[in-house]
């Protein structure tokens, strides 16, 4: 079956370094993923490991220098957005690729109703009389699940709680109608049970827009509650990629192991929990080979050298690991 | 309270307002019942943990315990003495038996001290007079936690943020307490990371005999890391249980709804509870939760329901569910 109409965005071998004194700061080293219409895809991974970089690689949005886009391609619906002039990008970005950011005190401007913000964006996309972009600007906030929008758009951001600000950000992505939505770590800061409203509502706009989402968490449990498909990041390399029941149920990579391992969880009580000894690399220092070995239980002496390929476990699922997938037993021996 | 063993810790009947002041006056027109009314102890080598959503008291409560805010009612008791009542010269012993470990280990560690300066404070504190002395206590503090030796003299900004925290926990350490107040000490760090201080935290526990109070927000980690639970709603305890009860069989409106919010990793795909409306600013007259609940009916609304007995050290607040 041909797949390729289905891809709305493609990220081909992205390499972005940041330069400074001494070397170069690999932050991402050679991603390759895609989105497909209408999928929800979650880039997981701690911090440090590029998946924001990522994401404000494919917006346009780095700051270069110290930022440089050192290789790769990013296409979005047929278009290269790396080689697009500065305009037309920025047309894109807002149009048809909505973002959602962590802290959304910080993303609104505060001396402005949400209004007056919510009307902007409506306006940004499309030149309409402002009794109307007043009319589409409430039926965002219904949207969202924003009571009593008509009064609420007289507020300023200061008067709403930190789940009614994502609300509101989640309204302005949507007066343009994108096809795809970023979002990064935009429940973090929120109460479980307000991150459970966002989630739902992220959830339920996807299928009512039939938008893709993409969506960068360290949160392996929002990752599976909301996740199609899933990418693991590790020292800006995916290691793991595959369908959220692959990752949760099978994991081949003992980066996702050992994480998935590390959750406390009541089922663990009174057993240790795994730890993953050592740190993260720091971008510029990656060791030799599999960017994992120095922290990994499974190392041979040739992940020291040799960069791990992709090892394909049908169905999508692929995972960095070649001592694994040649001695699958070793998984059963730990977990 | 009838175990056998004296609470290290107990609280009773806590409460703080704070007043909202409004207007050119600045007249106090409202009080925040940050804590109101609220119950617990902990145990010699128990963990027990205050959860709730931000707002909910829990780190009042903390505050409260520390002598850092002043309780408007109620008491504290710290091994069999009444803390609350104690001016500050009394209480300057105990206050090494009560240490905290923060949040964000970014913020709580002063950046123009090295890690041995954060230390040394707490050591001299604790009575050791002698340079050398202080010096293989910083060493042995730093060990107990996990540190390498040679990080005594370097500052907290070349560390990382599972290595602040371990100096925090190492700070909290130096004065030889008996319970450690924990105030979301993981929530800022990496998965990896949390699952090295969690181990740190009971290991701990064990060699040095400690107690915690684990205040935090994740569900997932408090029903691995406590022993007992109590859930804090609008600064009332809704429910109190011992913690695989709490998270089998919990009773609460207000709990079972915390727990259907909460994403496990180990569930692909989930729906949690969701209501759309949001609390209202003003207590309600009867139970606090009666405007988000879901079988609340007039009765909830007229009065307040009491923390009562409903199994084995398993205490509710609510009508419905008593």
């Amino acid at each position: 079956m041909d797949q390729s109409n289905d891809i709305l965005l493609a990220v081909e071998d992205l390499q972005v370094h940041f330069l400074g004194d001494g070397p170069a700061a690999r932050a991402v080293d050679g991603v390759d993923f895609e989105v497909r219409r209408r999928e929800t895809v979650c880039i997981v991974g701690e911090s440090g490991c590029g998946k924001t970089v990522t994401a404000l690689a494919i917006l346009g949005l780095l700051k270069q220098p110290p930022a440089t886009i050192a290789g790769g391609r990013i296409t979005f619906d047929g278009h290269s957005l790396l080689d697009m002039a500065r305009d037309d990008l920025r047309a894109l970005r807002g149009r048809r690729i909505g973002m959602v950011f962590q802290e959304p005190m910080t993303s609104l401007n505060p001396v402005f109703t949400i209004g007056d913000q919510i009307g902007e964006a409506v306006l940004a996309h499309e030149r309409v009389a402002a009794e109307e972009v007043r009319r589409r600007t409430i039926r965002l906030l219904d949207e969202v699940g924003i009571a009593d929008a008509r009064q609420r758009i007289q507020d300023y951001p200061h008067q709403l709680s930190g789940g009614q600000r994502q609300r509101v950000m989640i309204a302005m992505t949507l007066a343009c109608q994108p096809d795809l939505i970023i979002a990064d770590e935009p429940t973090t800061a929120l109460d479980v049970t307000v991150q459970a409203q966002i989630l739902t509502l992220l959830k339920n706009l996807k299928q009512e827009k039939h938008m893709a989402i993409q969506y960068i968490t360290h949160d392996l449990g929002v990752v599976a509650a909301i996740a199609d498909r899933v990418y693991v990041m590790y020292a800006g390399v995916v290691v793991e990629q595959g369908a959220a029941g692959h990752i949760f149920d099978r994991a081949r990579h003992p980066y996702t192991m050992a994480l998935l391992d590390a959750l406390p969880t009541k089922e663990k009580r009174g057993r240790r929990l795994y730890s993953i000894p050592g740190s993260v690399p720091h971008p510029a220092y990656k060791p030799h080979g599999c960017p994992f070995h120095p922290r990994c239980p499974y190392r041979r002496q040739s992940c020291e050298t040799e960069f791990p390929a992709l090892c394909d476990y049908g169905a999508g699922h692929q995972a960095r690991c070649p001592v694994l997938f040649a001695d699958p037993a070793q998984t059963e021996k730990t977990s | 309270m009838t175990t056998a063993t004296p609470p290290l810790l107990s609280i009773e009947a806590l409460k703080k307002y704070f007043p909202v002041r409004r207007g050119m006056l600045q007249r106090v027109t409202a009080h925040v019942k940050a804590v109101d009314g609220v119950d617990f102890t902990i145990q010699p080598l128990q963990t027990m943990g205050l959860v709730g959503e931000s707002g909910c008291g829990k780190s009042t409560v903390a505050r409260l315990i520390l002598r850092l805010l002043y309780p408007d009612k109620g008491t504290i008791r710290y091994d069999g003495r009444e803390i609350s009542a104690m001016d500050e010269r009394e209480f300057k012993p105990l206050r090494q038996e009560i240490q905290m470990i923060f949040q964000d280990p970014y913020s709580s560690l002063n950046p123009r001290m090295t890690v041995a300066q954060s230390i040394a404070d707490g050591v001299r504190m604790a009575g050791i007079k002698e340079k050398s002395d202080q010096q293989n206590r910083i060493k042995l503090l730093l060990d107990m936690v996990g540190m390498p030796t040679a990080s005594a003299d370097r500052y907290p900004h070349e560390f990382s943020g599972g290595q602040r925290q371990r100096v925090g926990i190492a700070r909290a350490l130096s004065v030889s307490p008996q319970l450690i107040l924990c105030d979301e000490p993981i929530s800022a760090l990496d998965v990896s990371i949390q699952a090295q201080i969690i181990n740190l935290l009971k290991d701990l526990q064990k060699e040095l005999g400690l107690s915690y109070l684990f205040i935090s927000h994740d569900l997932n980690v408090v029903s691995y890391i406590c022993d007992h639970v109590c859930v804090m709603y609008r600064g009332q305890i809704v429910e109190s249980a011992p913690a695989t009860e709490l998270f089998d069989h919990p009773r609460h409106p207000y709990t079972l709804k915390l727990l259907s919010a909460v994403p496990e990793a180990t569930t692909v795909g989930w729906s949690p509870r969701v209501d759309a409306e949001l609390p209202k600013a003003t207590l309600p007259d009867g139970c606090t939760f009666a405007d988000q609940c879901q079988n609340h009916d007039p009765a909830c609304d007229k009065e307040a329901p009491a923390l009562v007995r409903v199994g084995d050290k398993h205490h509710v607040r609510c009508w419905k569910s008593a």
